[in-house]
């Protein structure tokens, strides 16, 4: 088998433009480092080649987006059922987010890296690097590949934290960041590899296929349960949902603001947008893959995705530091989007699950895009982040405070902002599953009005209190940016959307359809007859 | 000899499994970063072991792949994670992770 696929090995050209944006932007590390050695170390023309790799990631990406809409998603090494790389709807949408936002954290390094233009062409090196890594966490389906991305996703995350060589604070969060990572990785490595013994395979997709047969000959072994909850340590990690959560305010507080921008939202996405693929995966068994456990599983995501919102919820309430409490709030927010898992595995509700998380990860990105941002220029203009600093930011420096009071309304989900609609749908297709579900949504709706509380704080100290300081300089183009996502906050509130919703439901109705595609194709491949034969006793 | 020809993938994956308990034991227990990185390396070498014997088991050559792989990464982790330790060492001048309390609420 091995032999007859060597043919196939290469990819083609084709297979190249599928992958375009991920080689875009390894093209554009190689070039800094490049550049570097040529002309020194500058932080404009790293940035120039950093903006011309987003922009030909962008392009490549669009061009993906079509051919995958044409033709359908695109296996890469096709022959070997292997799915090492997967690009379909989801993967082009998850590469236009990450790039947005990646865009966005390159403007607020360079708004305040005067002082380390030195340090540019690292910094980005580490952050195109992560970015490739995320990309591909969220474009395979294969054990292997799943670690690899995993690893350079956090890797140079890892070096990203520990980025001010001189900051006690940073040295800090880096050690507990690598420490707590490199544990739940290896842990991790080890549940694959407990998962290839059992299934023999490291396609996530043939498992889903065996995983009733191989359950239904072996019993269920503690080797299972250990390899699957093994697995969901490493995936737990990165979303940072209770209880492997304790390393995400220390980094958060203790990174450039830059990075916890980056860390907080790119990394949360990949992590459980990973997590959803790979329950789609399971539930698109032949019978489900998962059969009858489908309610224990679909239960204990809801109880950690309870626990994890409540857990940052409440240890938001008293923090001084902004950047902590973004930190806290975005646990939160994870597990609002954790919850959708426990419906995920339900194919009558997937289509809603899916509308609902493409909807919420857009706008997501947008508030704490708008919201760190906001703390960024504060923290470059007045030299920390803590709250005291925001005291009179509405007269100070009034269109930062207002971009920031929308993007903090927009995250409690109040109306007519993106955020309470994000919610609303979300809550709505927790609403769909109806039983026990109704306590989630009214465990959802409990946390919401307590998270009020921390951030109408923030807007407390930004209009209410007196401050006797002089107007803040911040340049014009800082101010744009926050503005830009606050307005598309509203914008997606109000007369945007119901367009986004109805792309949402199209793009999930694709995936769906597409995901179904493929498991039929997977049947006719999946070379277990004995397994066959067992179905029909 | 006899002993040598019964030894089967049961005896491997006790290994593996031993090597995983030693390794979490050690990562669980110790409060030098060092310790704490040589607990991650037991473990990686624990599903290194696994891997390789249920890919002989298994007739294929996935595992084996998958093992060299995450040596690779392994050598890579253990890079980043000694230069990280080192910085904290200059800024802290110690590597035990419970000294780190500058960052809590």
């Amino acid at each position: 088998m091995w032999c007859a696929s060597i043919g196939y090995w290469l990819p083609s050209g084709n297979d190249l433009m599928r992958v375009g944006p991920d080689l875009a932007l390894i093209a554009a590390i190689v070039l800094i480092l490049l550049t570097t050695m040529v002309t020194g170390r500058r932080a404009l023309a790293t940035a120039v080649i950093v903006m011309l790799g987003l922009t030909a990631g962008f392009l490549l990406n669009w061009n993906a987006g079509v051919w995958v809409s044409h033709h359908g998603p695109d296996t890469i090494l096709e022959p070997v059922p292997a799915s090492m790389i997967i690009v379909d709807g989801f993967t082009v949408y998850f590469r236009f987010l990450l790039l947005i936002f990646l865009a966005g954290v390159t403007s607020f390094w360079l708004l305040g890296a005067n002082r380390q233009e030195k340090d540019s062409p690292e910094f980005f090196t580490l952050l195109l690097g992560s970015a490739v890594g995320m990309s591909l966490m969220v474009s395979t389906l294969n054990l292997l590949m799943i670690v690899v991305a995993m690893e350079l996703a956090s890797l140079p995350s890892y070096a990203l934290a520990a980025f001010d060589r001189n900051s006690r604070k940073g040295a800090e969060a880096a050690v507990k960041y690598v420490i707590f990572g490199s544990i739940t990785a290896a842990t991790m490595v080890y549940g694959v590899s407990l998962l290839y013994g059992l299934f023999g395979t490291l396609n996530l997709a043939e498992i889903a296929q065996q995983m009733p047969f191989v359950l239904a000959e072996h019993g269920r072994t503690p080797l299972f349960y250990l390899a699957i909850l093994a697995f969901a340590v490493g995936v737990g990690f990165k979303i940072s949902a209770v209880p492997f959560h304790f390393w995400c305010p220390d980094v958060f507080e203790g990174a450039r603001v830059e990075v916890t921008m980056w860390l907080s939202v790119a990394s949360k996405a990949a992590g459980l947008c990973l997590l959803l693929r790979v329950m789609q995966t399971l539930a698109a068994g032949p019978t489900g893959a998962v059969g009858e456990y489908v309610g224990p599983i679909a239960g204990a995501i809801g109880l950690f995705a309870a626990l994890t919102c409540f857990v940052g919820n409440l240890s938001a309430y008293r923090q001084t530091s902004v950047k902590r409490l973004l930190a806290y709030s975005s646990i939160a927010h994870a597990g609002y989007m954790l919850m959708l898992g426990a419906i995920l595995l339900r194919p009558e509700l997937s289509e809603g699950a899916w509308t609902a998380i493409i909807a919420y990860l857009l706008i997501y990105m947008f508030m704490n895009l708008g919201a760190f941002g906001v703390t960024a220029l504060v923290e470059h203009y007045s030299g920390s982040d803590h709250i005291e600093q925001f005291n009179g930011l509405g007269r100070r420096a009034p269109w930062l405070a207002v971009a920031m009071a929308v993007c903090l309304f927009s995250l409690v989900g109040l109306p007519p902002l993106g955020g309470f609609l994000a919610k609303w749908w979300l809550l709505w297709a927790l609403a769909d599953g109806g039983g026990w579900l109704w306590a989630l949504v009214i465990w959802a709706c409990l946390n919401t009005a307590f998270s009020l509380f921390y951030y109408a704080r923030i807007i407390k100290h930004m209009f209410l209190t007196e401050d006797t300081r002089e107007k803040m300089r911040v340049p014009m183009s800082g101010v744009a940016i926050v503005q830009l996502c606050a307005v598309v906050l509203i914008l997606t509130g109000t007369i945007l959307a119901a367009p986004i919703r109805t792309a949402a439901t199209r793009y999930a109705q694709g995936l769906l359809q597409s995901r179904t595609a493929e498991t039929l194709t997977l049947t006719d491949h999946a070379p277990d007859e004995t397994h066959e034969s067992m179905l029909h006793h | 000899m006899l002993v040598l020809a019964t030894v089967g993938l049961t005896h491997y994956l006790v290994l593996a499994a031993a090597v995983f308990c030693i390794g979490v034991w050690v990562m669980v227990t110790k409060r030098n970063a060092i310790g704490v990185l040589i607990g991650v390396e037991l473990v990686l070498n624990a599903s290194n072991i696994n891997l390789v014997a249920m890919s002989r088991y298994l007739h294929g050559i996935d595992g084996q792949v998958v093992a060299l792989f995450v040596i690779v990464l392994a050598a890579a982790e253990a890079a980043i994670a000694v230069a990280i330790v080192m910085n904290f060492y200059r800024n802290l001048a110690t590597v035990d992770v419970d000294r780190g309390t500058s960052l809590k609420n």
